[in-house]
């Protein structure tokens, strides 16, 4: 059996065509008072799903309405819990912020759990087993060397969040194998925090500057407003290059995720590059900010349609052969709590 | 009768069966290379389709039976009245004059929402909310500003006294919501004076010393009361929670309303008032005034003064009417009984 043909993951979906469901989820979702959102979701990811083939094939998502609406309500009320705690008492915010910061490896696995559960392909669910003490390590031990390290432990933990995530991923019975290294995860960072300090150094410099000039004998004026300007081009280039890095980590993150990946007999070619994710990234930004918000359904497409593209399955000529493993039921709470906190967990 | 091809997937391997499937009589029959399997309707579960996607049909025992024959899905979703909402949805998503009416409605809700929901919704709370709610959240809020942008005031105590007395007999002989006067310095605020909640009344240095005489401070003051009295700085902090619920339901995105919520405490002054609650601050200080025999004219006169004053960011005015329109109710009327 060759085990070398290649499977062009593919995204059929249309901007227009989402358009109507977005504008439609919206509405429905403003007139119920949120209740709908949990419908939206699900038909918004039905409809990605849907349209992302492979061999011909789709992804399909199982998640009810009904458990997204649940786990929803739970976030929710922890939300409102902290809202109100933060007006009645800044402290007892605080606590709530270190209890959530405790929770937070369960967030973490129960969030990828049950987004590998209700995935499923040729009608077999995915799955993922990390455990929450790994998580807790990864996500909090590791996480307090970076003030000692002063941010220089970064990319490693950055290689061990993504080898967590390939390594505990499971589709039907067939688990996932990383052969990673942290390697190429540590130019990606330096470039990443060479970019963010750029501003900075421009900000530097004109202070220099305007210290310089004032001590050759130019008017104070003069010299504030050389600072002045130098602070100006730093601070807007520092919201530029902020797409701009987590662009380049993003499409970097996602090729060292899938490539050193092998799921059986299956491996993964992924070869998303930094600069046209800027591209991407920049042109929504403008786009959405002129039609004030109208072009987001597009944006959307656009970047699935090219994460699809970027990525190539190679395996057997039969996708055929996977088998099945034990069904299990999951909740959603976690998932939607990561959803509500805006933690980024992982790949989309 | 609707007939329709597809793809079956038993659950237990990722085999694709081609099948032929057939709706008849409350039957779904699906068959295929040695395939031959019927199901009554009861047991099926049907997604409705979204937009062009792929449709799944959930069969029992974990089968799937995949297709992209849209119209022979939806028929199907139609005949076993399940998800119903989502079929509702999929007609409203199946024109685009309907999707223009969303379009429409979204943007009437979201503006009416913030326009008038949200404070109408914050009004009614502040009723049901206890007062000992504002004292706390007002002692919070002090607490913080004076770490941050208020310094002990530099007045001489004699004078803080003497301003604190005349507020205090005049409150003896008319009602006066429960506050507490405070003086303190800020560069941040300049010449200001700001209502917290649960009736603690912060004047700034700066605001003695722009004002002609101690009835343009008690003029001031009384504004104040009138915030304090109508509890204008919960229903504020309520609306801004409001307002970042909105946000939230549209974006999706709550990091940028956590965010928010750091600031807190000074986003409460700096937000502003409305100008309904300017309005209702007004009424109220030229109702106590005229009772306490102060001419409302010392009121227009430092608000004018304070209006010149603005290289400072007075946030008195910032979300304050014009304040010609403002000033004219006061220098009409120097009834004093």
């Amino acid at each position: 059996m060759s085990n070398n043909k290649q499977y062009p993951m593919q995204f059929t979906g249309r901007g227009g065509e989402y358009f109507v469901i977005w504008i439609v989820n919206i509405a429905l979702t403003l007139v119920t008072l949120g209740i709908y959102s949990a419908w939206a979701k699900v038909r918004t990811l039905r409809w990605f799903y849907g349209h992302t083939l492979l061999d011909n094939q789709a992804f399909s998502y199982l998640a009810s309405p009904m458990q997204i609406l649940k786990g929803r309500l739970i976030a929710l009320a922890a939300l409102v819990a902290y809202y109100a705690a933060s007006y009645y008492s800044p402290m007892l915010a605080i606590a709530l912020i270190v209890i959530f910061f405790l929770a937070l490896p369960w967030i973490v696995v129960s969030s990828l759990r049950f987004r590998a559960r209700q995935s499923a392909y040729r009608g077999l669910r995915f799955d993922f087993t990390g455990t929450v003490g790994e998580a807790a390590r990864i996500y909090i031990g590791w996480q307090l060397l970076i003030i000692p390290t002063l941010g220089l432990i970064l990319p490693y933990i950055a290689y061990r969040q993504v080898k967590f995530i390939a390594e505990n991923a499971v589709y039907g019975q067939t688990t996932a194998r990383y052969r990673g290294t942290s390697k190429p995860f540590w130019g990606v960072y330096l470039l990443a925090i060479a970019l963010i300090l750029l501003p900075l150094f421009v900000i530097a410099f004109g202070a220099y500057q305007a210290y310089s000039m004032q001590a050759a004998g130019a008017s104070k004026e003069i010299a504030a407003a050389a600072a002045g300007s130098s602070m100006l081009i730093g601070m807007v280039s520092f919201y530029l290059i902020l797409p701009v890095v987590s662009a380049l980590i993003q499409s970097r993150t996602a090729n060292f995720l899938y490539n050193p990946t092998m799921l059986g007999p299956v491996g993964f070619d992924s070869n998303q590059r930094a600069r046209d994710l800027i591209w991407i990234y920049l042109s929504n930004l403008v786009l959405i900010a002129l039609t004030l918000g109208i072009f987001i359904p597009w944006a959307k497409v656009r970047l699935a349609r090219y994460r699809a593209e970027r990525l190539t399955v190679t395996g057997p000529a039969d996708l055929g052969q996977f088998a099945a493993g034990q069904q299990q039921s999951s909740t959603a709470t976690g998932a939607e709590m990561a959803d509500l906190f805006d933690l980024n967990i992982g790949l989309t | 009768m609707t007939t329709f091809i597809g793809d079956l997937f038993d659950g237990r391997s990722s085999q694709a069966h081609p099948v032929n499937v057939t709706l008849n009589e409350g039957q779904l029959l699906v068959s295929g290379e040695a395939i031959a399997l019927a199901f009554p309707l009861d047991q099926i579960d049907v997604d409705p389709p979204v937009g062009a996607a792929r449709g799944v049909v959930h069969l029992p025992e974990g089968r799937e039976l995949h297709s992209a024959d849209l119209d022979a899905l939806a028929a199907l979703s139609r005949a076993t009245a399940s998800n119903r909402p989502e079929r509702w949805a999929r007609h409203l998503e199946s024109r685009l004059s309907y999707a223009l009416v969303a379009l429409l409605v979204s943007v009437l809700v979201i503006f009416a929402g913030l326009r008038w929901g949200v404070p109408a919704a914050a009004q009614l709370a502040t009723h049901t909310l206890p007062t000992s709610l504002d004292r706390h959240i007002g002692k919070e809020a002090l607490g913080l500003m004076d770490q941050f942008s208020l310094s002990p005031s530099q007045l001489p105590l004699a004078r803080q006294q003497a301003l604190t007395r005349q507020l205090a007999e005049q409150c003896g002989k008319q009602a006066c919501p429960s506050y507490t006067l405070l003086f303190r310095n800020s560069k941040l605020f300049g010449a200001n004076a700001m209502a917290l909640p649960g009736g603690t009344i912060v004047v700034t240095d700066a605001l003695v010393d722009l004002a002609q005489n101690d009835a343009e401070i008690l003029a001031v003051i009384a504004h104040e009361l009138g915030h304090v009295e109508h509890r204008h700085s919960l229903r504020l902090a309520l609306q801004s929670i409001g307002a970042g619920v909105i946000l939230v339901a549209i974006t999706g995105d709550i990091g940028s309303v956590t965010d928010l919520a750091a600031g807190l405490p000074s986003l409460l002054l700096q937000n502003g008032y409305s100008r309904d609650m300017e309005r209702q601050a007004d009424t109220y200080a030229l109702a106590w005034l005229n009772t306490a025999c102060i001419p409302p004219k010392h009121f227009a006169d430092i608000l004018g003064r304070l209006d010149k004053d603005s290289t400072d960011s007075t946030t008195l005015l910032d979300s304050h009417p014009g304040t010609p329109q403002r000033i004219k109710p006061f220098q009409i009327s120097p009834s004093c009984r």
